[in-house]
């Protein structure tokens, strides 16, 4: 069943004037909770669609358990400000500061901790390597290898048009290759390529969850890097169904089990 | 364009964005789009927002929002059936963008449910002057829709796959489902589909009233999407006439249910835009002469039938 809101969650703009992303601030009914904020890192693309619906309930449960939250959109997704094609690794890291910055000023609180599935999991660490100030971070199925990434996606897409009339294909097909309707640029196809979850040099958080749901091998080495860089790591294993991946049927789930486990993990050490 | 969040319905329980023109630009007609299915008001594939953006740039004002329960917006507690309340809010829609922007008719735009929604606000809200109704789902029984789904496989895919013939021909495939696809095919060709159910008959009834009134309906379909036939099916003779005649317009794109690939993407904007403007020039010349009714749901009254 799904959680009833006893505060309204609050959807707004902030940024720049020529990066405007969409947030929805969610208030703690209860004052006198933890003294941190929570900021959800979504996905992208497609994975962004399917998971908004568990997002969100994620960000209920969070706020039941004291949290002020925000979740919010990166440049180029979403309800924010620009194009498909426009987003790129460094900007939608940029984004999170910014995020940060905002939760920061409308929760009231310097301690911040963050939530990322996907992508989104992928961007907070590297965000957070460079400010080094995030409390305690969650990687739920983070992406690892950005090149295996790319390769997952091309796979879904071919296996995706077996089920539809082959689409024709823009024009300024060079400028950028097209997942499941959503354009891949060029150079964020590049910079996905770089991408390598393990090479992350500063301290992401000074406590870090890998959620998993789908099998330990995406996640190989991941472990032992964090340790490195002076992380206290845990790692979680509950299996739940890759909610980020399109149904036969179109609906969108809800992992109620892995919610749970988050909320706990970050109410835990917070 | 300028793009904003809002929230209204009672007590502001639903969220949106209404994306506006250009200072100066704006046009007369709003638009509104309505959820299709359950994914939150950004469409899939981003589509609602390349849509409103395209047609805020020829100045209509969009308001894109979640109905209660999807996206951002609240969960209702009167337990009100979601056929009911999606239309209570998509008047709520309207009556925020009249309240806070001054517009007077609009253009409901909803793909798959969210058109079922428009179509029926479009009946009951005289609004409404127009409705572009995406992958209308004429017969939503959801078992019959379950093996009209699978019938649509196993012909257009399975039918050419070698690694599907594979599976059939090495015990793999599950015999029953495609047993029963094929059953129901046969009854729906031969029996079922020549027969007009009640709905079909509402539907039929539905759009010769709107179109007497002046209202302009599109059906935008996906040609590889199984509602096309059901469309067809359940409009019947008085769909063919209506387009036949220039009084309903059903735009056919060579694409899948949720426009799924980029090039579908920008036919179907075009298509949108196309609509909207022919939709919005004729109710705005209406408007100017004075010809709107005040509502419909009085103008259906008259004439003895229930709206609900």
């Amino acid at each position: 069943m799904p959680l009833k809101p006893r505060t309204r969650p609050v959807p707004f703009y902030f940024g720049s004037a020529d990066r405007r992303l969409f947030g929805c601030f969610h208030e703690p009914p209860d004052k006198g909770g933890p003294a941190s904020a929570v900021l959800i890192c979504q996905p992208v693309g497609h994975e962004y669609i399917n998971s908004h619906r568990a997002l969100r309930q994620l960000a209920l449960g969070l706020t039941e358990a004291g949290f002020p939250v925000l979740r919010f959109d990166y440049f180029g997704c979403g309800d924010s400000l620009g194009d498909a094609d426009q987003g790129s690794i460094t900007r939608w890291i940029e984004d999170i500061s910014t995020a940060v910055s905002e939760l920061r000023t409308r929760s009231g609180m310097f301690r911040v901790s963050v939530v990322g599935l996907r992508l989104g999991a992928t961007l907070a660490a590297f965000a957070g390597s460079l400010c080094e100030d995030f409390d305690t971070l969650v990687l739920w199925e983070p992406i690892v290898k950005g090149k295996d990434y790319l390769d997952e996606l091309i796979a879904l897409d071919n296996e995706m048009l077996r089920f539809r009339p082959k689409p024709k294909r823009l024009k300024n097909v060079h400028a950028h290759i097209e997942i499941l309707g959503f354009p891949l640029s060029r150079m964020l196809q590049a910079q996905l390529e770089e991408l390598d979850l393990t090479k992350i040099e500063g301290r992401p958080a000074r406590r870090v969850l890998v959620m998993r749901t789908a099998p330990m091998d995406r996640q190989n080495g991941l472990k032992a890097h964090l340790i490195e860089t002076r992380t206290q790591v845990e790692d979680r294993e509950l299996r739940a169904p890759e909610i980020w991946l399109p149904t036969q049927d179109g609906s969108l789930l809800v992992p109620a089990q892995v919610l749970q486990s988050l909320v706990s993990w970050v109410r835990a050490s917070s | 364009m300028k793009e904003e969040a809002v929230q209204f319905g009672t007590p502001g329980s639903l969220v949106g964005i209404v994306t506006s023109p250009t200072l100066g630009d704006e046009r007369k007609t709003g638009v509104v789009l309505l959820n299709p299915g359950i994914v939150h008001r950004v469409g899939p594939g981003r589509i609602y927002v390349k849509i409103a953006r395209a047609l805020a740039a020829q100045g209509f004002s969009v308001l894109r929002f979640d109905f209660s329960g999807i996206g951002d917006s609240l969960v209702r507690l009167d337990n009100r059936p979601f056929e009911e309340s999606s239309v209570d809010e998509a008047c709520a829609a309207m009556t925020f963008l009249q309240g806070t922007r001054g517009i007077k008719s609009f253009i409901l735009v909803g793909g798959c449910s969210g058109a079922v929604a428009s179509l029926e606000t479009t009946w009951v809200d005289s609004r409404s002057r127009a409705a572009i109704l995406i992958n209308f789902p004429a017969r939503a029984d959801e078992a019959q829709t379950s093996y009209r789904h699978d019938r649509h496989y196993y012909w257009k895919h399975a039918l050419l796959s070698l690694t599907s013939w594979r599976k059939l021909l090495t015990g793999q495939s599950n015999y029953q489902k495609i047993s029963e696809a094929l059953t129901q095919g046969f009854k729906h060709k031969f029996i079922d589909g020549k027969i007009a159910s009640g709905s079909d008959q509402r539907l039929r009834a539905m759009m010769r009233e709107l179109v007497d009134q002046g209202v302009h309906l599109t059906f935008i379909c996906s040609k590889g999407d199984p509602l096309l036939k059901d469309l067809r099916e359940a409009g019947g003779g008085d769909l063919r006439w209506l387009c036949a005649h220039g009084k309903v317009a059903c735009d056919v794109i060579p694409s899948d249910h949720t426009f799924s690939s980029l090039y579908d993407q920008e036919r179907l904007v075009d298509a949108i835009l196309k609509r909207a403007n022919i939709a919005a020039l004729s109710s705005e010349q209406q408007a100017d002469a004075g010809g709107i009714s005040s509502t419909r749901v009085e103008v259906v009254l008259q004439q003895g039938q229930s709206v609900r």
